[in-house]
């Protein structure tokens, strides 16, 4: 699903913020990428949705050479890649519905299928009867199960999530975190960034480290392994 | 499209002042354009009528005005001749000064001479016609003063034509550059909405959304902003091809100024196309920036 080649990212000359990473991730797979603040975690995923192109290596996803891709096919890429972040990332003037069923239209999806894809995705995160309300009435756990069900409405093969649980209390994490392994099992390929050591530590998946920009570990059934 | 207009609304000091640069440079530009059209159909006309004029003498003998004529047919550029004569010349000064019946009555007798009217093949060759007329031998009989009495116009017709095109291009650089500043201008105000936006557009290119997904709206709304500037301006231009001109034409009576419709339609036209494409391309330099994540 995933090949990382040798990659090296260099910010405007400075220290390079990712050093000759390589990495494999098969399809169905989930894992954790782990790491302190400043380690790289975030470049990486951004190497992956190609907001930014690497300075040195290759990157496929699905078949898809990253590196040499036009950017006016970067949106077909996208489609194919399910984004969660921190800050949720929600448009705070729409419903809840319109901002999963905006995930959609944006891809042009008929006003048919988008009534039945998005209150289903909305139903599997437990937030079925919520459409009419806006993010800013919402807590922090529910705005991000918008945020998976916005990410997962177009049923793509690759979800990346990058600290998803950071702003949430550890009880609402472990739901957030539940959503996703649901979402894996149904062959979605996750790959999450986090700092939540308890969650790694017990879900036990393969855990990749990152330091300095460089991947020291990748554990089959890993653990978080940082005593901070 | 709904959004667009929303935005407009919401941006309304800036669209504004985009629209206006717009149409003011627009304006400008139809302006020049007009005044051009005007004298360039002035010329054309009076090219056309271009003729060669030669005032005689009262005491000229009507026999040597007569192998006077002849001799003019026979040269190749002459394609006619048309004898004038006192009355026949104080008829035609009658009938274009009607309107002005006071300097008729302060008139006594008839002042004006007698003439012919040379009418050339080809405009370009009066120069010849006038050299082979201050030639013609006898000419001292016939004509009192050859450089006051023998009147042609290219010379001057030219240089106006000089002094036309430019005050044109003078006014058209200016215009140009008024054009780039409502460019500017409007991808301000584009801008300014884009980074209201800037969030959206963000989720939009993350989720998915294709480059065009998300700059449609914006351009709909630049090139909305130059249509409207463009109509403002064809206003002022309409404004004052009607009103302007009849006050020329008023005050210079005279002078037949006229401007061909099928021109001004397509004036028009390209001060609408003019007005989108400012917009277009004020918006498509605003979105640059933004659309490369």
């Amino acid at each position: 699903m995933i090949k990382i080649k040798n990659v090296t990212m260099i910010y405007n000359g400075g220290k390079p913020a990712l050093e000759d990473i390589n990495l494999q991730v098969d399809r169905g797979d989930f894992l954790f990428l782990v790491g302190p603040s400043g380690s790289g975690k975030s470049t990486l995923i951004k190497l992956l949705i190609r907001e930014l192109v690497p300075t040195k290596g290759e990157i496929y996803i699905a078949g898809r050479d990253l590196v040499h891709m036009r950017l006016r096919k970067v949106h077909l890429l996208r489609r194919d890649i399910g984004c969660v972040f921190q800050d949720f990332k929600l448009l705070p003037n729409k419903t809840i519905y319109e901002n999963v069923a905006f995930a959609l239209e944006v891809i042009g999806k008929s006003e048919r299928a988008i009534k039945i894809q998005v209150p289903e995705a909305l139903k599997l995160v437990g937030l079925g009867g919520k459409f009419d309300r806006y993010p800013g009435e919402l807590s922090g756990g529910e705005q991000q199960r918008v945020s998976l069900a916005r990410a997962f409405v177009n049923r793509p093969p690759l979800l990346l999530a990058d600290e998803p649980t950071g702003n949430l209390d550890p009880s609402i994490s472990m739901e957030i975190m539940s959503l996703l392994d649901r979402i894996n099992k149904t062959g979605t390929t996750v790959l999450m960034a986090t700092h939540d050591r308890e969650m790694v530590n017990n879900l036990r998946k393969r855990v990749i480290a990152l330091e300095h920009g460089k991947l020291v570990r990748d554990q089959a059934r890993g653990v978080y392994g940082y005593g901070d | 499209m709904r959004e667009a207009i929303e935005n407009m609304r919401k941006n309304f000091a800036m669209s504004s002042a985009a629209i206006s640069t717009t149409a003011l440079s627009l304006f400008l530009v139809g302006i020049f354009l007009l005044m051009f059209f005007v004298w360039s159909s002035f010329a054309v006309e009076t090219l056309s009528k271009l003729e060669v004029e030669v005032f005689l003498k009262d005491s000229a003998a009507p026999k040597q005005v007569q192998n006077f004529q002849n001799k003019i047919l026979s040269w190749n550029e002459v394609k006619t001749i048309k004898y004038v004569s006192k009355e026949e010349a104080l008829d035609i000064f009658k009938e274009k000064l009607k309107d002005n019946p006071g300097i008729l009555q302060a008139m006594t007798g008839n002042p004006l001479p007698s003439s012919i009217r040379i009418f050339l093949k080809d405009p370009h060759q009066t120069k010849t016609v006038v050299n082979k007329i201050n030639n013609y031998t006898g000419l001292n009989e016939l004509v009192e003063d050859p450089k006051v009495d023998i009147k042609y116009g290219a010379d001057y017709i030219e240089k106006l034509f000089s002094v036309i095109k430019m005050i044109g291009w003078m006014g058209l650089s200016a215009a140009a550059l008024l054009c780039f500043a409502s460019i500017i201008l409007v991808s301000n105000t584009i801008r300014l909405n884009i980074f209201a936006r800037r969030k959206e557009v963000a989720i939009m290119r993350l989720v998915g959304a294709s480059k065009w997904f998300v700059r449609w709206p914006f351009l709909f709304e630049g090139m909305f902003q130059g249509l409207i500037g463009s109509l403002v301006a064809i206003g002022l231009v309409y404004f004052v091809k009607v009103w302007a001109l009849r006050k020329v034409v008023e005050t210079i009576p005279f002078l037949n100024l006229s401007i061909n419709e099928a021109l001004f339609l397509r004036l028009i036209l390209g001060m609408v196309l003019g007005g989108v494409l400012i917009g277009a391309t004020g918006s498509v330099i605003a979105l640059r920036r933004f659309l490369k994540v």
